[in-house]
């Protein structure tokens, strides 16, 4: 077990620059998820950390020591790759045990290996068999068992549960989080899937470009994110945006408003924001207040999608912006009406021109906001 | 209407004029033998070809076998039973040739078992090599691609004449030899020389073929499974032997059935450039074959039709062995 420092880490393929400098610290222990689009850099950096890409410059230090020249086998990582990687033409025993062989480990100690490694993923019958005869979770499992045999300091994953279907995933995903409560070893896990960001993370990673956006707990990320990137890649459906402009600036608070909607009047520290300034208001699916009083912004329905334990609003705003409104149960309203709903106070987002969050208050005015409200 | 329409017209009539008269004539022919006879109408203009130039040659290959005389025309050669392989196979001491009545068949065979492994094995091996490094991320690597596989483009005759001119006793070789002071060698004329350059040469003239198929099975390998060998520790030595070997098997199964059909078919290189000299020390079995039956006066028809039936037969078994081990692999 180790913690992981990247300093000033660069990465370039010719003229293309992948990762341009990064510094990232991961703690001992913890399950980090780096999340982002494809081609933002997630890969690589697992990549360079496995060692199996070179960094360009900087320094990568497993439990203190500089990895950075240290060839992928010793460097105490192991890695579960999208695609498996499996020995096709090895049996599940000769996957796993390959390379304890390849380090000259006593038989007896391989076995020993495998077998707990069998017995921890509940792979036991399957050792005799070859790649080619496994379903994809079998398989899936193999590749982390292989990597378990070799007890690493730190685990990789790269997308590991992207050739699963939709259901197994949601299992393999609870495994991997009990796996690693179990084993207790720092884990680094890359997905483009906000939600197995979300569910497994202690700390997730947001890159774009190669460039770090946000590092934080999930909910922190959720709760607060950094930017409109992060706050328009985690949680889903994405965050609501509405762009307008600054009305009113006072002790009080601060006047949003939009083009073809009714101003917006939002309890805010003075001195954050002036009059005129143009921003973006941020808004989950899930913190509108629906009305019937005519109160908030008018929205019409085009498209009511009822998942039964949640109802999905597309709407448009007047001015023709989309919006998502998430209502909780199945809801009565139906393609074509018009509906009033009113952005929950302690839930609002605000950005800057740039795209910056703009902090609404301190932490206890976060408080005090919520506490009036439902 | 306008020049060009006109044009486009008569083109039209012209490209609907096959389909005017073969659609009748099929129509016919449909209710003359009814549909269930029509596919056989369109299986007939490949099965004769096939008929007759192999099926056909082979019966005709089998009648010689079993006739007499040195005359071409079929009706004037006597029935001679076995003799023609009773000739070739007539010996006293089958380790010795000098024994035997037809020694060169035998010196021939000899040799040819002796080329095939040797040749095959250093083609495989060689072409497994250059396809490795080929395989490699290595500089102007589509231009030694190219160069490898060229001697496969070129005529039969052409490398064997090369080749010559390189190692006849006045030429390149022996001039740089020469050169940097050391004695010229009679490279074709010495009997161990000429057989270790009729290797050479063949692996040189057909070994690019090998290497592009393997060079093919070598990128069907996933780069991944690579990586993870790499993660696992691997030595570049295991890798070779635990991943790449076994998973080049399907192709290199293949490459070695080709190259040994290839092997015991070679002629026509050491033809022009050992003439199966020195005396019979690079002469292989088609060679005997073509001497037998058409270069050495009294043409003996019969006993090189034979020489090449035990020829077949060897590579139909060896055909029918490569059939079997292919077919208990994908059922396995």
């Amino acid at each position: 077990m180790a913690d992981l420092v990247l300093e000033k880490l660069r990465k370039s393929f010719g003229a293309v620059e992948v990762i341009p400098s990064l510094d990232l610290q991961i703690e001992d222990g913890e399950f980090v998820v780096f999340v982002g689009p494809s081609g933002c850099g997630k890969s690589t950096l697992l990549r360079l950390i496995a060692g199996l890409e070179e960094a360009t410059s900087g320094d990568i230090r497993i439990a203190g020591q500089s990895v950075v020249s240290v060839p992928a086998a010793d460097r105490g990582v192991a890695m579960v790759f999208q695609s498996y990687a499996l020995y096709p033409h090895m049996t599940v025993r000769e996957n796993l045990s390959f390379g304890l062989e390849n380090i000259r480990m006593s038989r007896e100690e391989i076995a020993r290996r495998v077998e707990a490694a069998a017995k921890m993923l509940q792979i036991e019958e399957l050792l005799e068999r070859r790649p080619k005869q496994l379903s994809g979770g079998q398989r899936q499992r193999v590749a982390i068992g292989r990597a378990i045999t070799r007890d690493p300091k730190i685990f990789l994953f790269d997308e590991p549960l992207s050739n699963l279907d939709a259901e197994l995933r949601v299992l393999m995903r609870v495994e991997i989080t009990n796996l690693h409560e179990r084993l207790g070893n720092t884990m680094i896990y890359v997905t483009h899937d906000q939600i197995e960001a979300m569910t497994m993370a202690d700390k997730i990673v947001v890159l774009r470009k190669g460039v770090i956006e946000q590092v934080g707990a999930p909910l922190e990320l959720y709760n607060r994110p950094c930017n409109m990137f992060v706050a328009g890649f985690i949680g889903s459906p994405r965050m609501n945006f509405v762009s307008g402009a600054i009305a009113e600036a006072t002790e009080a608070g601060i006047t949003f408003q939009a083009p073809h909607l009714p101003p917006l009047g939002v309890p805010a520290m003075a001195g954050k924001v002036r009059a005129g300034e143009q921003v973006t208001l941020g808004i989950r699916p899930e913190h509108f207040v629906l009305s019937n009083d005519g109160n908030g912004w008018p929205l019409q329905i085009t498209i009511a999608e009822q998942h039964g334990a949640n109802s999905y609003l597309h709407c448009t705003t007047p001015g023709g912006a989309p919006i998502l409104i998430h209502e909780a149960g199945q809801s009565r309203i139906g393609r074509g009406d018009v509906l009033f709903a009113q952005p929950r106070m302690d839930q609002l987002h605000l950005f800057d021109a740039e795209g910056r969050r703009i902090e609404l208050g301190e932490s206890e005015a976060d408080g005090r906001l919520g506490a009036g409200l439902p | 209407m306008s020049a060009a329409t006109r044009l486009t017209g008569a083109l039209a009539t012209l490209a609907a004029l096959p389909a005017r008269v073969v659609e009748p004539l099929m129509h016919g022919l449909q209710k003359l033998l009814g549909i269930k006879r029509m596919p056989w109408v369109f299986l007939i203009p490949n099965l004769t070809a096939v008929l007759l130039f192999s099926l056909l040659p082979v019966f005709i290959n089998i009648f010689y076998s079993v006739t007499g005389s040195d005359r071409l025309f079929p009706l004037d050669r006597p029935y001679v039973g076995a003799a023609n392989y009773e000739t070739l196979l007539d010996c006293r001491d089958y380790l010795d040739p000098s024994t035997c009545s037809r020694d060169l068949f035998w010196r021939a065979l000899g040799n040819t078992l002796l080329f095939v492994p040797v040749q095959v094995a250093a083609m495989i091996g060689i072409a497994l090599l250059t396809a490795i490094c080929l395989n490699r991320d290595i500089r102007g690597r589509g231009f030694f691609r190219g160069i490898f596989f060229f001697p496969v483009m070129l005529s039969p005759v052409v490398v064997a004449l090369t080749w010559q001119w390189i190692l006849q006793r006045n030429g390149a070789l022996n001039g740089l030899l020469t050169a940097i002071g050391l004695e010229p060698i009679n490279w074709l004329v010495l009997p161990d020389a000429a057989f270790f350059w009729s290797v050479f040469v063949t692996v040189w003239a057909h070994m690019g073929f090998f290497t592009i198929i393997l060079l093919a099975g070598l990128q069907s390998i996933p780069r991944d499974v690579y990586e993870a060998a790499k993660m696992d520790a691997a030595s570049p030595w295991r890798v070779f032997t635990r991943i790449t070997l076994p998973m080049l098997k399907p192709t290199l199964l293949v490459v070695f059935i080709l190259c040994v059909i290839r092997s015991v078919q070679t002629f026509d290189e050491l033809y022009v450039l050992t003439g199966g000299g020195p005396g019979s020390a690079t002469i292989l079995i088609v060679q005997f074959i073509y001497e037998t039956g058409f270069a050495i006066q009294p043409r003996n028809f019969g006993l090189a039709a034979a020489a090449s039936l035990l020829l077949g037969m060897v590579l139909l078994i060896f055909t029918l062995v490569q059939l079997r081990v292919a077919r208990g692999r994908s059922y396995g």
